[in-house]
């Protein structure tokens, strides 16, 4: 919203020695940030934030009310002449609720028509420019000055009475910006006899606008409720000055006030001839009290303020308030739609005492903590070891494209129960049902960069289609991609292999099956739940489990295996033996190094396997452990291994 | 000593010897010296013997001590040569397994949490000892929860299809648009214990979704971290004692708050909150634009309708609640330029602006 200075100081005498930064300064410490400090013309205009409830405050008047309010400074009156209201010389019919009230005057248009100066400077000021047509530049102007939206029409192409009603299905409008709308029976109109002639408080109709050529004007001055203006401005996609202050609660009792200025205006700028004014309906009543209890008061400042102090703040922004024992009750005035509730009250009154008066107390613990949950600390230290162990945590998009959906979803997962009505683009339409879709393109983007080793993993859901909507679940996916080693004297540079990356999803903690999968060439990744990670473990020391102290004996068993020979079968059959054989004693078994040569028979690669035993009592004997040894061999040449002599 | 008592040839060789023993590099061609010198047999010395078994019993005498004095010349020499040269040959040895200490060592190669998540993660911390816990809650969410229950009324702007995701196959599911509907969600859960409990105090960090274009300052997905209080006699000073205490938790002694006023439909009263500019301290720079000041958070008291939508007694209860844009604090304390740069995720810059914690 745009506040002209000299406007501003016109509508406030008081504030004609403060400085702009200190207007801005107060003007933020009421709730109205000033986002930019501007000259245009010779004439200072601050652009000032008003949030959504503040419908009063969308004009020069209305911001220099709140002003006031906080400096306990009186506003200019505004220089009116009131009109005597006379017979309608066109019937208006209110058919609506969401219409109360809705004036008017039509008047002859003189030869003579020019906007003043000052008026045109001013209009400027606000980033429009004058069109030199009296009835369209004064409704302008007062719209910023006063805040209060007006209309006119050229009274000769008016069919008859005039009538607020619904809008009826199918019926159609085209508005002035020469769009022909249709419209529904949510949409308020202003219709003569014969057709609608515009959206109520969102925009006039081509067919009855002034131009050039209007030799009478009808003039509107109404008020419409908002939430009946928004949804038409949000539903026509129209959004006009008029709706965006009709929207936000403009004050009812300034319609006649509005229309009495207009009229002025087109008489002393136009030499307009008024033929006659009327007003259909009343100004909606006084909303009931509101309460604001000094018990509420004090728990919301955090500190007793009396009510008399209390009453004075709400008086100066025109509240009429009446003080009993325990609370008060106050009636706002019209222009203040937005206060309904105590709270509404409390916040006015620390408002104008200033945020900066409240104190600063930590609240009581009434009530023991609660514990971190498991899975926010199983998901934050999945990321921490990660971390440790060399890989970066991306964040990336939660949508991809329906061409990559395609690549990765599995045929039980179609994409439509996942797709976005209103994307922002077709790239970014599909919710994704795995994370390594983004690593992929984010590790491939890294080694265009130029990097030789990539390392991502991303913890985030992945969605699923199901009948009642999209699914989310917690995820983990990580990417190797490149080379690794090569950067000091000791490590080998070497592509990284499946291993690797098995490594280290084993270090989390995750048994049985992983599935890896090859996501472009030298590229491996996976993705596992997060459900399949070990639970936080919340015992501060794990239960104490016994360990010998007797030596630990270690053999090397190297086997010539078949090439197609799967390890996990040999694996399972030499401990199943060994566990037979040796029973606790038995400690580990495993495969230490694979050894593939031309040197070897045909088919065949040797195996290291590396066992170790250790007694819970006694120190083993070579005699007993060359026993065990043997029933694995046995075992593995079950399977067709054979010592490698 | 008089060498013309012992065969030329012997003579002759003893003439070399000194040079023979210098010019031996290794201790195999010194052992070849020693057995041709001093050998037991077919040396110079047993020869040398053999002369003296010869030799005339008058000459026997001198003879036997020019003999003598050759062969303890020798050996001395060839002994000194032989400390010598294995000396070297340790040292050599001793060098080939050496390695300079300045040498580049392997480094473990360490990665990084994301800079957002390890921003989230501090703020957990820095609200834990104040008793709050985390919450979660789904991004995929009901307009009940995401508007209806944050007393967002049904004409709200927020809600049409210009700002907020919504699904096609499924009417009425949406993508959260901030991490409020957290709220609606635990106080639901809440309510029936909410005497038993004495309140709740939680912190909701998570994704969310607003229908924005990819810029420097925009991303249709971000991070909000929200915070919410419900206790008795909750007020607008418990709110600033506790963004207080978290600012200069988060950024040290020196970072007061401002209360600003300001509207959010699910508080009453709000406010933007300030703090003072972590960069210049308030003396004014580029980041808070000279003012000293930078807005951080909106928050307020809740709404007795947010309580009220959630089944608990808003005469009874009272709270506050925050909310913080996890990318613009970000990027405010890092000075990165580009929102864009979080979601690229180059290494490069995940590893300078993450960590390990």
């Amino acid at each position: 919203m745009l506040i002209e200075r000299r406007a501003l100081n016109a509508e406030l005498p008081a504030i004609n020695e403060m400085s702009n930064l200190e207007l801005c300064e107060l003007l933020a410490s009421l709730g109205f940030p000033v986002d930019g400090v501007e000259t245009k013309d010779d004439q200072t205009v601050l652009e000032v934030d008003v949030t959504a409830n503040r419908g009063d405050t969308l004009s020069q008047r209305g911001m220099a009310r709140d002003i006031g309010a906080k400096c306990n400074a009186m506003l200019s009156a505004i220089p009116h002449r009131t009109l005597r209201e006379g017979a309608p010389l066109f019937p208006v019919r209110l058919e609506a609720d969401a219409c109360p009230v809705y004036s008017t005057a039509i008047l002859e248009l003189g030869m003579v028509a020019s906007t003043p100066a000052d008026v045109v400077c001013f209009l400027s000021s606000m980033g429009s420019t004058a069109k030199q047509m009296p009835a369209v530049d004064a409704s302008n102007e007062l719209l910023h000055r006063y805040g209060h939206p007006t209309h006119a029409f050229d009274a000769d192409t008016l069919k008859g009475a005039l009538v607020v009603r619904w809008g009826r299905a199918g019926e159609t409008l085209r508005t002035l910006d020469g769009v022909e709308r249709t419209l529904t029976a949510e949409d308020l109109v202003i219709a003569d006899e014969a057709a609608a002639i515009a959206l109520a408080g969102v925009m006039g109709g081509d067919s009855t606008k002034v131009t050039a050529g209007t030799k009478r004007v009808l003039l509107e001055s109404a008020w419409f409720d908002p939430r009946v203006v928004r949804r038409m401005s949000h539903r026509h996609g129209l959004h006009s000055d008029a709706s965006y202050r009709f929207g936000r609660g403009v004050d009812p009792v300034m319609a006649q006030v509005a229309r009495d200025l207009l009229a002025a205006r087109l008489e002393d700028w136009a030499g307009a001839k008024l033929l006659g004014a009327w007003t259909a309906g009343q100004v909606p009543a006084a909303r009931p009290a509101i309460t604001l209890r000094k018990q509420t008061l004090a728990r919301i400042a955090g500190t007793v303020i009396e009510l008399t102090e209390a009453a004075a703040l709400l008086r100066q922004l025109g509240c009429a308030v009446v003080i009993h024992d325990q609370y008060l009750e106050s009636v706002s005035p019209s222009w203040r739609q937005d206060l309904t509730i105590e709270e509404d009250l409390a916040e006015e009154v620390l408002r104008l005492r200033g945020f900066d008066r409240i104190d600063s107390v930590l609240p009581p613990l009434e009530g023991a903590p609660l514990p971190l949950a498991s899975s926010y600390l199983q998901a934050r230290n999945v990321a921490r070891r990660l971390a440790h162990v060399g890989f970066c945590q991306t964040v990336t998009l939660g949508f991809i494209s329906p061409d990559v959906d395609a690549d990765f979803a599995g045929a039980d997962n179609p994409p439509e129960g996942r797709t976005l009505g209103n994307p922002l683009g077709q790239e970014f339409s599909v919710m994704r049902p795995t994370l390594l879709a983004s690593l992929k393109t984010t590790a491939e983007l890294n080694l265009r960069q130029g990097a030789k080793e990539v390392k991502l993993f991303e913890v985030g859901p992945i969605y699923r289609s199901t009948a009642e909507g999209p699914s989310e679940s917690l995820a983990l996916a990580v990417v190797w991609a490149g080379s690794l080693g090569g950067e000091d004297y000791l490590t080998r540079l070497r592509p990284v292999q499946a291993a690797d990356l098995l490594g280290i999803i084993r270090d989390l903690g995750v048994k049985g099956a992983i599935a890896l999968q090859e996501l472009g060439e030298g590229m491996l990744g996976v993705e596992i739940s997060l459900s399949a990670l070990p639970e936080h473990e919340d015992r501060i020391i794990p239960k104490f489990i016994p360990f010998s102290r007797f030596p630990t004996v270690e053999r090397d068993l190297s086997l010539l295996v078949d090439l197609a020979q799967p390890y996990v079968d040999l694996e399972v059959a030499m401990a199943k033996a060994l566990r037979r054989a040796a029973g606790g004693c038995f400690q580990s078994l495993g495969c230490v190094d694979v050894f593939r040569h031309k040197s070897l028979p045909t088919g065949r690669q040797a195996w290291l396997m590396r066992l170790r035993f250790q007694g819970d009592d006694r120190t083993l004997t070579s005699d007993e452990v060359d026993g065990w040894v043997n029933a694995a061999l046995e075992a593995g040449q079950g399977l067709g291994a054979e010592l490698r002599g | 000593m008089d060498l013309t008592l012992l065969p030329p040839e012997i003579a002759e060789a003893h003439q070399r010897f000194a040079c023979s023993v210098a010019a031996s590099a290794d201790l195999d061609s010194l052992m070849r010296l020693k057995g041709e010198f001093t050998g037991r047999e077919a040396s110079h010395a047993s020869r040398m013997m053999d002369v003296l078994k010869t030799a005339p019993k008058e000459q026997k005498r001198e003879l036997g001590a020019v003999i003598n004095a050759l062969k303890n010349e020798w050996e001395e020499a060839l002994k000194n040569r032989q400390i010598e040269l294995e000396a070297a040959k340790k040292s050599a040895a001793s060098l080939a397994t050496s390695w300079d200490p300045d040498l580049p060592p392997p480094l473990p190669v360490h990665g990084a949490i994301h800079p957002l998540n390890r921003l989230m993660d501090r703020l957990v911390d820095v609200f834990r000892p104040l008793g709050y816990h985390v919450e979660e809650g789904p991004e995929t969410e009901t307009e009940a929860n995401n508007f209806d229950g944050l007393n967002i009324p049904e004409d709200h702007p927020a809600r049409g299809s210009a700002d907020t995701f919504y699904f096609s196959a499924h009417a009425g599911k949406l993508l959260r648009t901030h991490t409020s509907p957290v709220q609606v969600r635990v106080l639901q859960r809440i309510a029936p214990d909410i005497e038993k409990l004495g309140g709740i105090r939680f912190l909701a960090p998570g994704r969310v979704y607003r229908k924005d274009e990819i810029d420097p300052t925009h991303s249709p997905m971000f991070h909000q971290v929200e915070g919410m209080l419900v206790g008795h006699g909750i007020g607008m000073h418990h709110l600033k004692g506790t963004l207080s205490y978290a600012m200069k938790a988060l950024f040290g002694p020196a970072a007061d708050v401002r209360f600003r006023p300001s509207y959010f439909p699910f508080v009453e009263p709000g406010c933007e909150v300030d703090v003072r500019c972590p960069l210049c301290g308030g003396s004014g720079c580029r980041v808070c634009k000279g003012s000293g000041w930078v807005e951080i958070l909106g928050a307020g008291l809740v709404h007795p309708n947010v309580l009220k939508f959630a089944g608990i007694d808003p005469t009874v209860w009272s709270g506050f609640a925050f909310g913080m844009g996890v990318e613009r604090t970000a990027m405010m304390v890092s000075q990165t330029p580009d929102l864009r740069l979080f979601f690229e995720n180059d290494q490069r810059f995940l590893k300078a602006m993450g960590g390990l914690d």
